[in-house]
Parts: C-alpha cells; sequence; structure tokens
C-alpha cells in the first residue's frame, strides 16, 4: 500500500475521517484562542483571525461528520453502538453543534456591524473546547493513537 | 453351585470392567475431539494471537476480545464469510470452518489489524 497512492486514499473507506477530523479541530481551538487573545489585548486583529479560524472550522465539520457517519454505516454496517464508540459519536455531534453555535455568535455579531461580541460566548467556547477535546481523545483511543498500538 | 456363583461373578465383573474402560474411553475420545474442534484467538493490544492459526476442518475458532478497544472480525473475502459485530471487552465471536481453505481477516475499525486462519 503506497500511502500516496490517490486511489489507496480515496477508496480508504474511514481513513478520511481520521485524517479530516483534525482540520476543525485545530481551526476551532485556535479561533477560540485568538477570541480570548482579542477580548483581552482588545484588538481587531486577533477578532478577525479568530472569526476566519472559527468559519473555516465549522465548514470543515460537515466533511468530519459525513466521513464518521459513513465509516459507521460501511465499516461497521450500521450496527447498533454502544460503549466508546456510541460516547464518540454523541460527544462528536455535540462538538459540531457546539462549533457551529460559536461560529454563529460571531457571524451574527458581525452581519449587525455591532462592535462587542456578547460575553456569554466565552462559557460556550470553553465548554466547546473541552468537549472538542474529549471527543478527539476519545477518537484517539478509538484509533490506537492514544492507546498502546 | 460355588464353582458356578464363582464363575457368574467373574463375567459380571469383566462384563462391567469393559463398560467402565469403554465408557473412559469413549470419553477421552470425545473430549479429545472437542480439543481438536474448539480454537481460540485472542485480540489483545491491537492485535490477533495467534496471527496465523492452522486448524483441521470442522473447527470451530473463537476470537474473545481482551483489548480495552473495541474490535471487529471480517473475513476478507468478496464474500465475506464471516463477519462479526462490534465487540467490547471479553465479547466473543465464534465462527465454524466447514471448507478447507485460507480465510484472512482484519479488525475494519483498526484495518492495519490482520490475521489468518488456514483449515487444512
Amino acid at each position: 500500500m503506497h500511502p500516496f497512492d490517490l486511489k489507496t486514499v480515496m477508496l480508504a473507506k474511514h481513513a478520511q475521517h481520521v485524517v479530516l477530523i483534525h482540520f476543525p479541530i485545530a481551526l476551532f481551538i485556535i479561533g477560540v484562542l485568538f477570541d480570548f487573545l482579542a477580548q483581552w489585548k482588545k484588538q481587531r486583529l486577533l477578532a478577525a483571525a479568530a472569526y476566519y479560524n472559527l468559519f473555516v472550522a465549522a465548514i470543515a465539520t460537515i466533511p468530519v461528520v459525513v466521513t464518521g457517519i459513513l465509516a459507521w454505516q460501511w465499516e461497521l454496517e450500521g450496527q447498533k453502538l454502544k460503549g466508546i464508540l456510541l460516547m464518540h459519536l454523541v460527544m462528536g455531534c455535540l462538538s459540531s453543534v457546539l462549533i457551529c453555535v460559536v461560529w454563529f455568535i460571531h457571524m451574527r455579531t458581525r452581519r449587525k456591524q455591532e462592535e462587542i461580541l456578547p460575553g456569554y460566548r466565552l462559557p460556550i467556547e470553553t465548554v466547546a473546547v473541552v468537549i472538542v477535546a474529549l471527543t478527539g481523545h476519545l477518537g484517539g483511543f478509538l484509533s490506537g493513537v492514544n492507546g498502546p498500538g | 453351585m460355588r464353582r458356578s456363583v464363582f464363575i457368574a461373578g467373574l463375567v459380571a465383573a469383566l462384563v462391567l470392567g469393559i463398560g467402565v474402560f469403554g465408557t473412559r474411553q469413549k470419553t477421552s475420545v470425545a473430549s479429545a475431539q472437542e480439543k481438536m474442534s474448539t480454537m481460540e484467538v485472542k485480540i489483545d493490544n491491537f492485535s490477533f494471537g495467534p496471527v496465523t492459526l492452522t486448524v483441521p476442518v470442522g473447527t470451530t475458532v473463537t476470537w474473545t476480545n481482551r483489548d480495552d478497544i473495541p474490535h471487529t472480525v471480517v473475513s476478507t473475502d468478496d464474500s465475506k464469510t464471516f463477519k462479526s459485530k462490534v465487540l467490547d471487552t471479553d465479547e466473543k465471536f465464534s465462527f465454524t470452518f466447514s471448507k478447507a481453505g485460507t480465510y484472512p481477516y482484519f479488525c475494519s475499525i483498526h484495518p492495519k489489524m490482520t490475521g489468518k486462519v488456514i483449515v487444512q
């Protein structure tokens, strides 16, 4: 199996999910970090960087959710999940919703051309980062990255 | 009279002895067959053990997940000769091999985990 063979990459039924998942995780965490820095330093440039990171993170959740569900349907034939797999599915969906909610809060403020972002977004962002990190940890555990394999 | 009682007793003891011996032999043959017809593959630390298992036709192979992570056992041939559900820790999956051949398999959650059953 050649790692740069296009056919191998495209036809690896669930490998895409394991690869694509890193994009929303990284973008969202960096986006939240920029947002906290923007709040602290009162810098528009950091707020803009936060917005664009959160925007791309929200878009990146779509292929991740799709490939995750396809992996479940193809590789496990959609069988009833339990244990870590079920927890990963539920927390993955919750993470995606939270990422989109955080981006939506930022987007709405920009559309209304308001200067100040609502303060309630910060606890939501904090909870979202924790949920995303836990989901990623479970995914790493399932794939063997965080385990002995 | 005494003699005939003695002979009858001897015959009875002989018959009883043959009976017990025969039963024991049957039991030992049965347990040997049982031993031969069931083999176990352990799933642990993201690997199947033994990786290659050679068994006679008619053997039932049981995979037991001793790992903390869920795994599956899926044959790689097109007709998917055997395919387990997701096995959580300590769950088992069994399949009886009725035809000779080589049966490669893998874990569909962790495709790098592979194994093989050779049925002779």
